[in-house]
Order: C-alpha cells, then sequence, then structure tokens
C-alpha cells in the first residue's frame, strides 16, 4: 500500500512492519507497555507532514506532533 | 473468526481487490491513552471514492478524493471502532460511517461488526427512489467490506503458513527463504 507522499511509501512500509508485529504480538495480548516503533514512526510522520503540506490536504483539528503524547481519555 | 484476527485485518485491510478506489493509506497518529485504548488517526486517499450517486449530481469524474479515519483499539474490553468521514467535497457531501468489531455474545471464536453511514447531500433534497439507491449501496458495501476482511485474513493464513513451511526447508534452501521475508 503506498502512501499520500510517494517518497514516503519505503518508511511507511518499514512502519507498518514494526507496527503490525507490535500489534499482534503485543499489544492485543494486552502488553501495551513499549513503543519499539517510535523512531519509526516519527521519520514517516515528518515525511508524511510535508507531503500533507505539499498537497494541500484539508486536515483539521489533528495534532501531528510527538507520537509518545498520550491523551487522556474518559472511559466509562 | 475470532476478534482478534478480525481486528489485525481490519488494521492491514488495505490494498485488497474489493476497495480498488484506496490508493494510499498513512498513519497520522497513534497513541495509547491512559485506559490503554489504541488510538490512530489515518488518512486514506481514495482514486475515485465518490458513490455513483452523487457523481450523477455534481457531474465529477476520476478524482483523488480523501477520508479521515479514527479507530479506537480497547485489548481488554475487545471492541474495535472505526470512524470515518470525508475530507474531500465536504462542501456538497457528508459521508460519515462508523464500524464496530466485538466478540460474538454467544458464538466464541466470532465476531460481530456493526455498520452504520450517514450521507448527507447538501442542500439537495432526496426523493426516496435516491435514498432507496443509497440503501442499496451502502449494504452491498458492508457485504463487500466482509468480503475484504476475509481475503486478508486468507492472505495473513497463507503468509504464515508459507513463513512456516520456508522456515522448515530453510536448512536445505536458504535463498528461497530469504526471497520469500524479502517478498
Amino acid at each position: 500500500m503506498n502512501s499520500v507522499g510517494e517518497a514516503c511509501t519505503e518508511l511507511k512500509r518499514e512502519y507498518d512492519q514494526c507496527f503490525n508485529r507490535w500489534f499482534a504480538e503485543k499489544f492485543l495480548k494486552g502488553e501495551s507497555a513499549g513503543d519499539p516503533c517510535g523512531q519509526l514512526f516519527k521519520r514517516y510522520q515528518l515525511c508524511v507532514q510535508k507531503a500533507i503540506k505539499e498537497k494541500d490536504i484539508p486536515i483539521e483539528g489533528l495534532e501531528f506532533m510527538d507520537p509518545s503524547k498520550g491523551k487522556a481519555e474518559n472511559s466509562s | 473468526h475470532p476478534w482478534e484476527t478480525v481486528t489485525t485485518a481490519a488494521m492491514r485491510k488495505y490494498p485488497n481487490p474489493m476497495n480498488p478506489s484506496v490508493v494510499g493509506v498513512d498513519v497520522l497518529q497513534r497513541h495509547v491513552d491512559a485506559g490503554g485504548k489504541l488510538h490512530s488517526h489515518r488518512l486514506l486517499s481514495t482514486e475515485w471514492g465518490i458513490p455513483a450517486i452523487v457523481k450523477s449530481l455534481i457531474g465529477t469524474c476520476r478524482t483523488r478524493t480523501y477520508v479521515q479515519e479514527h479507530s479506537v483499539v480497547d485489548p481488554v474490553e475487545k471492541t474495535m471502532e472505526l470512524k470515518s468521514s470525508n475530507i474531500s467535497f465536504t462542501n456538497l457531501v457528508s459521508v460519515d460511517e462508523r464500524l464496530v468489531y466485538k466478540p460474538h455474545p454467544q458464538q466464541p471464536g466470532k465476531t460481530v461488526l456493526t455498520q452504520e453511514a450517514i450521507i448527507s447531500v447538501k442542500g439537495v433534497s432526496l426523493s426516496s427512489y435516491l435514498e432507496g439507491l443509497m440503501a442499496n449501496t451502502i449494504s452491498s458495501n458492508a457485504k463487500k467490506g466482509r468480503e475484504a476482511l476475509e481475503w486478508v485474513i486468507n492472505r495473513l493464513n497463507t503468509e504464515l503458513e508459507e513463513l512456516a513451511a520456508s522456515a522448515r526447508g530453510s536448512l536445505r534452501n536458504p535463498m528461497a527463504a530469504a526471497a520469500f521475508v524479502e517478498k
């Protein structure tokens, strides 16, 4: 699957591989601590943000920066 | 299929032959919240993406459209919720979709999907014929979505089998095993 930015597709693939493994083997089994993909994600993110600006895609209200920042959610 | 399988497949839904219009998927933001739930904001790029019914109203042909998707996966409660809406042509049409995957309450090893879509076309009052047409499109899209996940699940299982087979045979044929892993 390609990225919205053609140059980002390889970075995306590397990140996706890491994430898919973590998601199925750790997260779904209840071990969500740790983020082995943080570095890959940051590099991929920078590329995507640039592509989105260049293509003028109307993304609003989403925070791009710092994927490690967690938002507290109310769960009832 | 069990909920974990369906959720894993849903995360890797594209590309698949039932959704040829989706040409790009990007993660814009992702984090685990204080409650342990995984939030992902993704951008889907589609090559045409506009239902035929709307195309006939606004007269647009092939065009790149974008959809934003927010998903939440709760591994404890075992729910996955996806909400998506178009971010292109919002001045003309809104397509909001919500999908929820949960384990089947009575049949273990199965997953229940609840899906709803709200389509509004701005400034046009829809006749009942158009509404009927949209309802058909939505339900055939829902069926397509299930077929798409079946396809992804099959592919994931094949990958695992081939990996296991090649690992067994890799002592004899290391080149083939390496070539497969790179694919």
